[in-house]
């Protein structure tokens, strides 16, 4: 029973994956599959229902609507994927330290890990990413700035768990240092559920930083991007819903493929 | 002037953590010494603080008072690499002495700044264990076959004292007999000095040479293993006797 | 006297894989039995298919026992039945109630104080988190055994505790026997506990049972290779 369970789970697995690396490919071959320039725009084809020519239509200044989702593509999923790698690694590495370490180091660093949960993720990254003005980079800044500490958090609290580990302590006695431990014993073994996180984590980065870009606070127009493009398509939404429509479909599909993915994964995890 | 017979010796030793607010004492001024090629086993129930005072021997914790020698030399408050040169320790859980993705073959050696193959071969053999084995992840071998190889690594360092932290318990009995066999043979072939940590009382009495009786993180009795199982002088060592299953 | 558990030819395992095979004995009503064996050997499995909890598939023979007893079943580690927060009383008054039978102070009491709980009223209003693993499973063992049950089933309930505490749990396991009756099937790993409180004792390895019968005859005249290896191995107190 068991073993068909964990069968049922590896085939979701593997088809969530592939759905997930078929998102991304259409991403980075986005300029490839686009039927059209994402920037040029037509006087003549101002808001333009789907067609055989403009498959999700064109929006109020006559840009292919289908070639901007492509192009918003890898924009928010390229942004996702640097933010998430960005904070996956210097949070684990936080985390590792100062769960190795323990004492003052892990004082200090918990404790700003705590300050930072302290504030909803969204609200502070609206209020950062309003001081640091515009753009995509501030944006991917405001929201890494509290997802560090969830990495951090998971981090340590396995390496504790390891680090009283008898193999830890052998290490130790048979003179290995701190830091040739932490490469060699620590994280290799605790890795997998630091990466399955991070796979968690793509769903709401992405829902982050479309939110920021749909506020006005992450891309700036008119580089495609799904956010900002729900958010200069609504006013007209009554006359061009397409415009609207379709960014906001791709979102919600790429988010809802990511997170089943990260689930699936967990649970399969688990099963071991 | 210390006995020149005495290897390792530890004397008043102190150590308390606090806990939620409440101080604990872990390790009340205790003392001990081991000589070379004897077996000291150290007796008590959980808590007693034994594997505690291990920890400190083997400098994985500092005290907070109190001094430790090697043959006479001070080590106290060395790192335990300094003190992993002559003193290894055999742990409870042997499976977990081992990295479970690493195999046995990078471990050990990894473990001994790599031990030449002849050696290797030759200490295994004396553990009893085969070659092949060295292939393998602790994941896949038995309790018993972890426990010996995490002997072998002790071996292939070159440290002359093990330090065993309830090594058998986990084990079966037939398998504890086996290695408890191994540890005498060792002590008899190659000279090794063991310190014996186990709350099995029985079984200490067969192995151990002398006999220290721990408390609280007291020392409450030590002495030759005949005297203090025989003529117990302090209640708790009687206590310990009466509840005896056997 | 009457056989209250009858085992037949029983092969049983976890899903298609039998763990245990073959395996016929019967015990008497009232006797104590200790069923010893080393890791693997198949003896929780055993357990497990008596009292059919545990996902444990029977393929093979029978288990057979009177219609209207009810089996007790006291775990390895009590804290996984119990909910860590409620009080005792609390919990055993449900565990009486869906068995219907009336909370009577006075028994529940006696029955604590058997089991050296002899402050029963704290006892009762302590919550499992609250108490050590020794307090734990004298806690469950009183709680089955207020239930009645025509056997009490235990696995490994010393194996947890230090030796003084366990030693006492064994004392109270035979006075309970004594005292009740109660027919006590116990599986451990630990011959000495075996010898100390079994009538008739088991001998187990690789999902078989080795030797079956009277504890006298098991521990000093064993016919199995493996038993003498296992009598051997048992460390003994040397004095001088």
């Amino acid at each position: 029973m068991n073993h068909k369970r964990k069968k049922i789970n590896r085939i979701k697995v593997i088809v969530s994956a592939g759905v997930a690396l078929l998102l991304v490919l259409i991403a980075l071959f986005a300029s490839v599959i686009a039927p059209n320039d994402p920037y040029a725009t037509s006087a003549s084809a101002i808001r333009s229902a789907p067609s055989g020519e403009f498959l999700f239509g064109t929006d109020n200044l006559g840009r292919c609507v289908f070639s901007r989702v492509l192009y918003g593509a890898r924009t928010t999923i390229a942004a996702t994927f640097i933010l998430v790698a960005i904070s996956f690694i210097l949070g684990s590495f936080i985390g590792v330290l100062s769960g190795y370490y323990g004492g003052i180091l892990d004082e200090i660093m918990m404790r700003i890990a705590d300050i930072m949960l302290a504030f909803p993720q969204m609200v502070v990254a609206i209020a950062v990413a309003g001081i640091l003005g515009g753009g995509l980079s501030s944006a991917m800044i405001a929201l890494g700035i509290t997802m560090w500490t969830g990495f951090a958090r998971l981090a340590r609290s396995h390496t504790f768990a390891i680090k009283n580990c008898p193999y830890v302590q052998a290490a130790k006695l048979a003179g290995k240092s701190g830091p040739a431990i932490m490469m060699a014993h620590i994280l290799p073994n605790i890795i997998a559920p630091l990466l399955t996180n991070a796979l968690t984590q793509i769903g709401t980065t992405m829902i982050g930083i479309s939110g920021l870009s749909f506020l006005g606070l992450g891309v700036v127009p008119p580089t495609a991007e799904w956010g900002s493009m729900i958010n200069e398509s609504r006013a007209y939404i009554q006359i061009a819903p397409w415009a609207v429509l379709y960014p906001a479909i791709a979102t919600i599909v790429t988010i809802i493929v990511f997170n089943y993915l990260g689930d699936c994964v967990m649970e399969y995890r688990d099963e071991d | 002037m210390p006995d020149s017979d005495i290897i390792l010796e530890g004397k008043n030793l102190n150590k308390s953590y606090v806990d939620k607010g409440k101080k604990l004492q872990a390790l009340k001024d205790v003392s001990f010494f081991l000589k070379n090629g004897e077996i000291l086993g150290i007796v008590g129930e959980s808590g007693s603080g034994k594997s505690t005072l291990l920890r400190h021997v083997s400098c994985l914790e500092k005290p907070d008072s109190g001094n430790l020698y090697y043959k006479g030399t001070e080590y106290t408050g060395k790192s335990p690499a300094f003190a992993g040169a002559f003193l290894q320790m055999i742990f409870q859980d042997a499976q977990m002495s081992f990295d479970p993705r690493m195999k046995m073959k990078k471990a050990v050696v990894e473990a001994t700044k790599g031990c030449g193959h002849e050696k290797l071969s030759r200490i295994l053999e004396a553990v009893g264990l085969d070659e092949s084995l060295l292939e393998k992840k602790a994941g896949s071998m038995s309790g018993g076959q972890c426990q010996r190889m995490s002997i072998a690594r002790a071996l292939c360092s070159d440290a002359g004292i093990l330090l065993c932290d309830e090594a058998t318990s986990a084990l079966d009995v037939t398998t504890q007999a086996q290695v408890v066999a191994l540890l005498q043979q060792l002590r008899e072939k190659e000279g090794v000095s063991i310190i014996f940590v186990s709350h099995d009382i029985a079984l200490v009495s067969m192995l151990c040479d002398r006999i220290m009786v721990m408390k609280n993180g007291e020392c409450v009795e030590e002495g030759e293993t005949g005297r203090v199982l025989g003529n117990p002088q302090h209640e708790y060592t009687k206590e310990l006797l009466d509840n005896l299953i056997e | 006297m009457d056989t209250i558990l009858r085992i037949s030819n029983l092969s049983a395992g976890y899903g298609d894989e039998n763990v245990i095979n073959d395996i016929s004995f019967e015990v008497e009503a009232g006797k104590r039995v200790c069923i010893v064996g080393e890791s693997g050997s198949g003896k929780s499995t055993l357990l497990k298919a008596i009292h059919g909890f545990g996902g444990v598939t029977v393929t093979n023979g029978s288990i057979e026992t009177p219609k209207d007893i009810l089996l007790g079943v006291v775990p390895q580690n009590p804290g996984g039945s119990f909910n860590p927060i409620r009080t005792y009383k609390a919990q055993i008054m449900e565990a009486l109630k869906s068995n219907n039978i009336d909370f009577k102070i006075d028994e529940v009491e006696k029955t604590l104080r058997i089991l050296g709980l002899n402050d029963a009223k704290r006892a009762l209003a302590s919550r499992p988190y609250e108490l050590s693993g020794g307090m734990n499973q004298r806690m469950a063992i009183a709680t089955t055994m207020l239930l009645e049950p025509g056997i009490l089933l235990c696995d490994e309930v010393t194996s947890a505790l230090d030796v003084k505490t366990a030693g006492m749990v064994v004392e109270q396991l035979l006075e309970i026997n004594k005292l009740k009756g109660t027919t006590i099937l116990m599986v451990t790993h630990h011959l000495g506990i075996a010898s100390k409180m079994a009538d008739y004792i088991g001998i187990m390895k690789n999902g078989r049972m080795l030797e079956y019968g009277p504890a006298k005859e098991i521990l000093e005249n064993p016919q199995n290779d493996y038993t003498k290896n296992l009598l051997k191995a048992v460390p003994r107190l040397k004095v001088s």
